[in-house]
């Protein structure tokens, strides 16, 4: 009797067959084992949730009664509300820009096409360089230009270099897995290129490109080694977050996690789901 | 190809032509008025003979080395489990799994603050039960905290890709192990883990990548002991202002990088790992 008929038939003489189940103890350990492992994901962030409430000026236990007044602090806080909103708007741009880059190279990478293998590695290339190299080598690109490091500038290129691989990495699959036959019928009843990305092809990567730039978005909310180089005196959410842990550990960090999870968790959750249908 | 011009120009200019400035300006000459094209390599040989910098990438390289054999070990019972479970099971654990690394790694760094800080959570609770009298001290800003960061932070890159592989493995191959008496020990050993080398490999690459070229995590949690290869780096341009050295620093990070991809090009391709050995 293998191991898999043993965990189908386990409803029947369970403690006869345990006692031969070599595995029986494996199973009980790396159940165990996982649901450790869960905890050491999760505690950290729902300790950090627990301690936005604390009504304390200092981050940390003991826990000194319930309060939202951290909360009610960063909402009331001009810099970081104006964060937020540098974050959002970087976010959805650069996803944009990004996502429109990564289509198109997707749909030319169907075609058959020289120096295909070098032209894969040209896309990957943002993310094998160390992000902060990704973050210097613009320093020094646009310092020696003379182009003044600003959100809509170094920031915007900064962004849609990190985002631009992970846009190609998820849109790709999904156009190449669907029949060129309807396109070529398409333009042999006459369709001009425009019409049959309109009608044929748009139909069927939405998905997949609405997942992508949600995607697309939360990486880019998140950024922050490369953003920390060329961010000059503006601030997006994560650098204004680093430079508050930096300089004194100020009591609404924990909140500001929190709203931070908040937004990047469920845009890339709605993502996931998304591109889950899209398969 | 037209539909390919926007990309692979955006990419060149703003990926290729940077680096090639890096390059350049890694030859150059920083002083405090500013970095001058003075062609020469002292950047590099001030880094490889001053034993403060060549002992930081050492270090750098052994500490990457460690963390990618932590998240391998913590990483494969838990692909594994994962594997084995069953339609909705399956999909929560995978939502599971993924869920707390779809935040900023600032502040999945930064929640390690209050848990391992000289008033945080471990302090705190062994006090309360009585272990210890005093809080212990050794617990944030040294290297082993960098260690529970890094670990913490990067995790899901290696359990994600040895997930693949495993699923991709046919449960006959394990069953036949079984019936003709393998042990436990051996079905791992001989035929699971040959099996799912290739995530197994892409996923040490990724972790190693990440955590090769670290800033964040050590900077938060590493304290003046804990320091890394990356902080060095961010200081010449965040602090020091000497470019031109931050420059040599930053092509022999790339170096290593494009060292340990040749490498282990052998057994597993570059878009294999990027893609999390979901391919091939």
């Amino acid at each position: 009797m293998s191991g898999a008929d043993i965990s189908a038939a386990s409803g029947r003489a369970a403690a006869k067959v345990r006692l031969r189940d070599p595995y029986f103890a494996y199973r009980i350990v790396l159940g165990l084992y996982a649901a450790a492992f869960l905890v050491f994901l999760y505690a950290p962030l729902v300790m950090i949730a627990f301690l936005s409430f604390n009504d304390s000026p200092i981050i940390g236990f003991p826990f000194q009664g319930f309060s939202v007044k951290w909360y009610a602090k960063v909402l009331n806080t001009p810099v970081l509300l104006q964060s937020f909103g540098n974050s959002v708007m970087v976010g959805f741009l650069s996803a944009a820009i990004a996502t429109v880059l990564a289509l198109l190279l997707a749909l030319g990478f169907r075609h058959a096409i020289r120096y295909k293998p070098g032209l894969l590695n040209l896309i990957l290339v943002p993310i094998i360089i160390p992000g902060i190299v990704g973050g210097i080598v613009l320093l020094i690109f646009f310092g020696y230009l003379g182009v003044r490091s600003s959100l809509w500038t170094t920031v915007l290129v900064a962004h849609v270099n990190w985002v631009l691989p992970f846009a190609f990495l998820t849109l790709y699959p999904r156009l190449h897995r669907f029949d060129r036959a309807l396109e070529e019928a398409a333009t042999d009843l006459g369709a001009r290129p425009l019409g049959v990305f309109r009608y044929i092809v748009w139909p069927l990567v939405r998905p997949a490109v609405i997942a992508t730039v949600l995607f697309a978005f939360s990486l880019s909310f998140d950024e922050f080694i490369r953003t920390i180089f060329v961010v000059g005196y503006d601030r997006t959410i994560p650098v204004q977050f680093w430079s508050m842990i930096v300089d004194d550990l100020a009591p609404e960090l924990p909140a500001m996690a929190v709203m931070i999870i908040f937004v990047s968790g469920f845009t890339s959750l709605i993502a996931f789901l998304v591109g889950r249908r899209a398969d | 190809m037209l539909l390919l011009a926007p990309g692979i120009i955006w990419l060149l200019l703003f990926g290729i032509v940077p680096l090639g400035f890096m390059i350049v300006m890694s030859f150059w000459k920083s002083t405090i008025f500013g970095t001058s094209p003075d062609f020469q390599f002292a950047n590099y040989a001030q880094l490889f003979t001053t034993s403060l910098y060549a002992d930081l990438l050492f270090k750098t390289l052994r500490i990457a080395v460690v963390v990618t054999v932590i998240t391998l070990v913590l990483s494969y019972p838990v692909a594994y489990f994962i594997s084995r479970r069953r339609g909705i099971w399956k999909a929560l654990c995978i939502l599971g799994l993924f869920l707390p690394f779809w935040t900023s790694y600032v502040v999945r760094a930064f929640v390690w603050l209050p848990i391992l800080g000289r008033g945080g959570a471990i302090n705190k609770a062994l006090l309360s039960l009585g272990i210890i009298d005093q809080p212990i001290d050794w617990l944030l800003y040294n290297e082993g905290a960098v260690y529970v960061g890094l670990v913490y932070v990067y995790t899901l890159f290696m359990t994600l890709p040895i997930y693949l592989s495993i699923e991709k493995v046919d449960p006959k191959l394990i069953e036949a192990a079984v019936d003709l008496g393998a042990r436990p020990r051996a079905v791992f050993f001989r035929v699971l883990l040959p099996l799912t080398w290739p995530g197994v490999l892409s996923g040490s690459i990724m972790v190693f990548l990440l955590a090769v070229s670290a800033y964040v995590t050590p900077q938060l949690l590493g304290g003046p002991s804990g320091i890394m290869y990356g902080n060095m780096i961010a200081s010449q341009f965040l602090s020091n202002n000497n470019w031109a050295f931050g420059s040599a620093l930053g092509v022999t990070l790339i170096a290593v990088v494009l060292v340990i991809l040749g490498v282990s090009g052998r057994w597993v391709g570059l878009q294999q790992v990027f893609t999390g050995g979901a391919r091939g």
